[in-house]
């Protein structure tokens, strides 16, 4: 499994921050191309932050839509990449909390509250296929919290450089990941190893 | 089983290869479980870049299976008709040797109206003449969508955009 692991490791090309931050400004600049090169970079991690809070696809969809949306009346007030990064994923879990708490006042029947956490992960509304090779961490990451179900689920396609910011706009502590382990991620391993205490 | 927080020495620790590792087979598990829709991203590109305009979308008119034969290209030319407020767009495509689609189209009421080709390459701009004709001769194959704006500098009106093509 260790090499399995290895092997998935994500290398981000040392320059994708100077990329991107060479689009900010072409995309402040108004060139449309450049804006879109952000919209395919980014839209993955956002359409996981989308339907993490138990969305539909096509609420999903239309969530992101006014998440890039917004961002372009935004986008001279940000400054950095992992800036970008922790406004985009605010700006879209903001809205697809906006959006189900709008669809449940459709549904007066639903008694679920607003305040309450996210579904884990997919699987709420909608078959899930998993891998054997990945049931057990699939099994595992449905026994933490809903709060780090979601962490992990959003920083994993989050890069690397941004996770601080990213853990920040999810309102965890920073140090919840990166530079830190934090919490969610030591609890994910105690698991997957079987026995509390063990470092893998 | 619950976990207190003193049992978990190694959340200060730095994150280290295997913690990347296992973010990393957490990315696969959900982009294989829940995987954004591919064409998502050509979709906000496409939504982004009418965000200035104060349009009317056009609505098919023919039939949608229609729209979809005339994307096989070995059909003989089809007509697809779009509906809008203020006015009717009807294209006519036809498979180039090299590929690519010949589109020409017509306006109805017949007016002199810019009409773009947004497409995956640059975007593609002609004139309609006083008919309201115009024509594209080599569209490159994927997605597509007409905009047709207002004439001139001081062009008055709407500018109508036609739902993605898919030629």
């Amino acid at each position: 499994m260790d090499q399995h692991r290895a092997a998935t490791v994500q290398h981000h090309r040392p320059d994708r921050g100077t990329r991107i931050a060479g689009l900010m400004d072409a995309a402040r600049q108004g060139s449309e191309d450049a804006l879109g090169e952000i919209v395919t970079e980014l839209s993955p991690l956002l359409w996981q932050v989308a339907r993490a809070t138990g969305l539909s696809a096509g609420d999903a969809e239309d969530v992101l839509q006014t998440a890039w949306l917004r961002l372009v009346a935004h986008l001279g007030g940000i400054h950095d990449v992992a800036a970008l990064t922790g406004w985009l994923v605010t700006t879209t879990r903001r809205e697809a909390w906006r959006v189900r708490a709008a669809g449940r006042r459709q549904f007066p029947a639903d008694q679920e509250t607003l305040d309450e956490l996210p579904e884990p992960g997919p699987g709420t509304e909608e078959q899930v296929v998993v891998a054997d090779e990945q049931r057990e961490l699939w099994t595992a990451i449905g026994r933490l919290s809903a709060r780090c179900q979601e962490l992990l689920r959003i920083i994993a396609f989050a890069p690397r450089p941004d996770y601080t910011a990213v853990a920040a706009a999810l309102g965890m502590p920073v140090g919840s990941i990166g530079p830190t382990r934090g919490r969610c991620l030591a609890k994910l391993r105690v698991l997957l190893d079987g026995e509390p205490g063990v470092t893998r | 089983m619950t976990l207190a927080d003193a049992d978990l020495p190694s959340a200060d620790e730095p994150l280290d290869d295997s913690d990347f590792g296992l973010l990393g087979e957490i990315r696969d598990m959900f982009a294989a479980a829940d995987p954004m829709p591919a064409e998502l991203p050509e979709r906000i590109r496409f939504f982004l870049a009418f965000r200035d305009l104060e349009i009317e979308v056009a609505r098919l008119a023919a039939e949608p299976d229609e729209l979809a034969v005339a994307a096989r290209g070995t059909e003989q030319s089809r007509t697809i008709t779009f509906d809008s407020e203020t006015l009717t767009i009807m294209i006519r495509i036809d498979a180039n040797q090299d590929g690519t689609v010949r589109v020409d189209g017509w306006l109805a009421p017949s007016q002199r109206r810019e009409v773009e080709m947004k497409c995956t390459a640059e975007p593609l701009c002609v004139t309609t003449d006083e008919q309201g004709r115009f024509a594209f001769s080599r569209v490159p194959r994927g997605t597509a969508q007409l905009v047709v704006r207002p004439a001139g500098l001081d062009g008055a009106g709407r500018s109508v955009v036609t739902p993605a093509l898919i030629f």
